[in-house]
């Protein structure tokens, strides 16, 4: 708070703050600390009234200086206080009226600080997300690289190989530098902590291409080979404690051996924000095998080019790789077909997290549009109560623009006040909605209000102000001088088409918002009646990485692995265990190219395929079906009997029309040939959207001792006590296997709440934004017809006098709230469809046009329409007709 | 808004010249002192207060200063600022002219209540 109300120092000129800067901030702090020690309400109070006053005097000290360095010529000083002084007089007498309609000022001030504080909040997000994403040099002219082969087996895009690296780097002219990165999880031992963490290999060329440079240490170069590594700042500061004399040190990384070598900067995450460390890798022309893909790559480009550009040349450049590299003529046709695909980092990095993010940004302004009008109305009515009192000031030689700048004051002190509230709502209510947004965002760390904020949000405000003055004000400025003559109580009744113009617009913008988070509720009940292919009901999962002198390969693994199964399920209310390589919603599984011995016998025969290691009762404790076939049995995990269980998608990929069982696949790189003894349903891997993939399943042994080892795998328990099994386990895991500590702890209930974040994230900010929104829709109808009732009580009363029914009368005036609402609803139904497009890829199971939203959002927002305007309806038919006349 | 005008000043500006009168004194210290002087009526907050000591400095009324006796706390460099002669003489002026006014009030009130 002090640092807020430090800020607005800032505020005033350069020399003001340079003279007085340093006692005014130790005035601050002393008041504000004195305020503190006697409670937060009186703190919050002080606070207020010292930024106010701060605000204040900054404009006035901007607008009529107290404290010139440089004397300014008589002319300039003149013609600067002159309107400086015009305009102080107006914000003064703003003040004292404001002053003496407190109602009206906390209205005013309170929708609009509400409205600008939300947008303020979104604002601060989209600005250190996306505006200003990444923290690296060049940053636009980074460039994400992979391949399509259109007309191929493979995917849409796929990674490219090593062998399109080493031909890009050598020869292309459009990138200054390009670099491999990936992401995986492996298992980090320092001393006695073991962990599984996300990590990286990258080639050494990142950092140039990048243009980072470590903070200790030094960069990894080709000599070191793939035996140092580089650890992120957090690393650091978590595992060392900031301890320089890590530098040098050896450690176990992804099952090696590696020195570390350097420590990077804070800001460094690449490729996302979780990676821990990265180790040395280069590429090196001589020793490729083309033809294993799955690279990403990232390049910088040269000032001027275009991702189109380096993507033609790319591929030109690929085409030449047959002959340099060999390959099989499987890999021949595929480089034919190879177009590059390259585009910015940024939208790679951000595409799918920017779209929502800009939704909210979208939905919070379409809700400070709808504060504006409301306010806008409020000065209104306010205008016209002054109708007499404008009349008479202009009657008697009042410019028509000092009228419109005296009004527009009002607004101005209003949306400035309004402005002080939403920097200290966006302050506190920021770390609140971080904490629901989802992981997946990067930098969302680094999100706080900070100056761009604050200037942001007093540039809102006085847009604001000019929004909900300036319609007012004109308006005002030219007051009906008949009333004076009337004596002010005549019956001229003006057509209040601004008013109305501003509940239409209202009532649209409204129901946009309650389409948008109506399509958002249904996609979130569809996703949550998928069935993914297994059970999320009472399940716990977890990871140990245990570890010593008789774990060494496959074999003894699978030992210790099949041993702790059975202690699991030992344990009290235990039904069944199981574990798995790749737990769904939690990790994504492997791949390499498959064939069958009915396709050709060639390496670069086959399909691509996910593959994972699954043992124990995972089938059943998943709840995943058997098809065919049986699922694994315990003599399954010995050395070579070489079985395998496939899902139904990957039975139909290799074996359309057969029965698998008994049919015999190889996984590249691997000489056997393995079994099918069974057949499950698919599973859906990484979220409830994304249809299943092939998925085939090896036991916890190879055919050799090392063809493959199981490490760390994720145990599956089904247990009713899968929310509070959690310390039992951890004692058996600490009997078994006392080095070994626990991690990646969840409940599968747990995972499938998480995978949704981002959807329940944007329904609940869009579910806020649309209730204030409906809220202020209702609230600015239910002011306007109310005041149209009140000005027309005297005509009402005539017409009950001659024997209009209070039902009439009643209807009267629903009727032409009902209208306003319904030119407002059909304009909004209109502008949903333009703009429900933008939440197309959240939206799950309902269409971005779906007839039942629109239809049931129209209808509520109608009902409620309906309802704001019965209240002012029903006092309209208690007017009592003596009473409405006597005034004459 | 008056600066350096001749005609009267502000209340503030009165007090805050009034409470330089007996020595020369840091911000914070002004304000207080302005607080029990105006009996409460007067507390400004830091922003509007530099801007009246600001003002006071251009027209020559104050001017800032070294303490006379407490040395000044190690690291803690506070302003100090005291009255100049200019600035006695215009408070010499406004307490005058504040005396007149009251004493005209006071004569008004006193008619109007034998009045009524």
């Amino acid at each position: 708070m002090k640092a807020a109300l430090r800020f607005l120092v800032r505020l005033f000129p350069a020399a003001f703050r340079e003279e007085f800067g340093a006692g005014m901030i130790e005035d601050i702090e002393r008041d504000y600390d004195q305020a503190r020690a006697r409670g937060p309400l009186l703190a919050m109070w002080s606070a207020l009234t010292i930024a106010w006053d701060l605000l204040r005097s900054a404009v006035a000290e901007h607008v009529s200086p107290t404290w010139v360095r440089a004397t300014p010529t008589l002319a300039e000083d003149q013609a600067m206080r002159w309107t400086g002084n015009e305009w102080m007089t107006d914000l003064r007498h703003a003040v004292r009226s404001l002053k003496r309609s407190p109602g009206f000022t906390a209205v005013a001030v309170g929708t609009l600080g509400l409205a600008i504080g939300a947008n303020a909040a979104m604002f601060d997000v989209v600005n250190t997300v996306i505006l200003n994403p990444l923290p690296y040099a060049n940053v636009d002219r980074l460039a994400y690289i992979v391949a399509s082969a259109p007309g191929s087996d493979m995917g849409e895009e796929f990674g490219v190989a090593a062998e399109f690296y080493v031909q890009y780097k050598e020869q292309s002219t459009l990138l200054e530098d390009v670099s491999t990165f990936n992401s995986f999880t492996a298992t980090l031992r320092v001393n006695d902590r073991a962990e599984r963490v996300r990590m990286s290999m990258p080639t050494n060329s990142l950092y140039s291409t990048l243009g980072a440079k470590p903070i200790l240490g030094r960069l990894p170069v080709a000599e070191d080979e793939e035996r140092v590594a580089v650890i992120s700042y957090e690393l650091w500061t978590s595992w060392f404690a900031g301890d320089s004399g890590v530098i040098g040190k050896s450690y176990e990384i992804a099952g090696d051996n590696r020195t570390i070598i350097g420590v990077m900067g804070r800001n460094f995450t690449f490729p996302n924000d979780g990676t821990l460390l990265w180790m040395s890798n280069d590429i090196k022309a001589a020793g490729i095998t083309p033809g294993r893909f799955g690279m990403e790559l990232v390049g910088r480009m040269k000032p001027g080019a275009t991702p189109e550009m380096v993507a033609r040349e790319l591929t030109a450049l690929s085409k030449r790789l047959p002959e340099r590299f060999g390959g099989s003529a499987n890999y021949a046709r595929l480089i034919a077909q190879h177009r590059a695909v390259v585009r910015p980092l940024t939208q790679q990095m951000l595409g799918r997290v920017a779209g929502s993010l800009w939704v909210l940004l979208g939905a919070v302004g379409i809700v400070l549009v709808i504060a504006c009008a409301n306010v806008a109305n409020l000065f209104m009515v306010r205008a016209e109560g002054r109708q007499r009192d404008l009349a008479v000031r202009r009657a008697i030689g009042a410019a028509r623009g000092q009228l419109i700048r005296s009004q527009m004051a009002e607004a101005v002190v209003v949306a400035v006040l309004a402005g002080v509230i939403a920097v200290m709502l966006a302050w506190t209510g920021l770390p609140v909605l971080l904490r629901a947004a989802p992981p997946d965002v990067p930098r969302l760390a680094d999100v706080r209000v900070d100056a761009t904020t604050v200037l942001f949000t007093l540039g809102v405000a006085l847009l604001s102000a000019l929004a909900c003055g300036l319609v007012p004000a004109v308006r005002a400025s030219a007051p009906d001088l008949t009333r004076l003559r009337e004596g002010g109580r005549g019956a001229t009744r003006r057509r209040g088409w601004a008013r109305d113009g501003l509940v239409v617009a209202q009532t649209a913008l409204a129901l946009v918002l309650l389409i948008g988070s109506g399509l958002l509720v249904r996609s979130f009940r569809a996703l949550r009646q998928v069935d993914p292919g297994y059970s999320t009901e009472n399940i716990f999962t977890f990871q140990i990485a245990p570890d010593g002198p008789t774990l060494t390969d496959g074999p003894s693994f699978a030992r210790f692995d099949l041993e702790f199964m059975e202690r699991l399920r030992a344990l009290p209310g235990v039904e069944t265990v199981g574990l798995v390589e790749n737990l769904p919603l939690d990790e994504t599984p492997s791949s390499s190219r498959v064939r069958t011995e009915q396709m050709a016998n060639d390496p670069d025969a086959g399909t691509m395929m996910n593959f994972t290691f699954a043992a124990g009762d995972y089938f059943k404790a998943m709840g995943i079906d058997v098809i065919k076939g049986r699922p694994f049995e315990t003599d399954d995990h010995a050395l070579n009997p070489r079985n395998v269980v496939i899902s139904k998608s990957a039975a139909n990929l290799l074996w359309p029309g057969k029965d698998p069982i008994g049919q015999r696949l190889q996984r590249r790189g691997l000489q056997s040939w393995e079994t099918v003894v069974g057949v499950v349903d698919d599973v859906m891997q990484n979220d409830f959207r994304t249809a299943p993939t092939p998925l085939i399943y090896f036991p916890l042994v190879g055919p050799e001792p090392r063809s493959w080892t199981i490490a760390s795998p994720a145990y599956v328990v089904k247990t009713r006590r899968a929310e509070t099994i959690a310390p039992e386990i951890r004692a058996l895991v600490r009997e078994v296997a006392p080095r070994a500590p626990m991690y990646r702890v969840y409940t599968m209930a747990g995972l499938a709440r998480d995978s949704m974040t981002q959807l329940s994230f944007m329904l609940l900010t869009l579910g806020i934004a649309s209730t204030l929104a409906l809220v202020l829709g209702a609230v600015g109808l239910y002011g306007v017809l109310s005041y149209v009732v009140a000005q027309r009580t005297r005509e009402i009363g005539v017409r009950m006098a001659l024997g209009a029914e209070a039902g009439r009368v009643r209807r009267m005036v629903v009727v032409q709230g009902a209208r306003v609402v319904a030119v407002g609803v059909a304009i909004g139904v209109v502008t949903a469809l333009a703009f429900t497009r933008t939440l197309g890829s959240l939206l799950f199971g309902v269409k971005a046009v779906d007839a039942l939203t629109f239809v049931a959002m129209s209808a509520s927002m109608i009902a409620i329409g309906l309802l704001a305007s019965y209240v002012p309806a029903r006092r309209a038919s208690k007017v009592d007709p003596i009473e409405s006349l006597r005034g004459d | 808004m008056n600066p350096g005008g001749a005609g009267g000043m502000s209340l503030l500006e009165y007090h805050v010249l009034l409470a330089l009168a007996s020595a020369p004194l840091h911000g914070y210290a002004i304000k207080d002192v302005v607080a029990v002087e105006s009996g409460g009526t007067l507390t400004p907050r830091a922003g509007s207060l530099y801007r009246v000591i600001a003002r006071l400095i251009t027209v020559g009324y104050v001017m800032d200063t070294e303490p006379a006796n407490s040395p000044p706390h190690p690291g803690l460099a506070r302003k100090y600022y005291a009255l100049t002669a200019s600035g006695r003489a215009a408070l010499a002026a406004e307490a005058r002219r504040l005396k007149q006014s009251a004493a005209l009030a006071e004569k008004r009130l006193g008619v109007a209540r034998s009045r009524s």
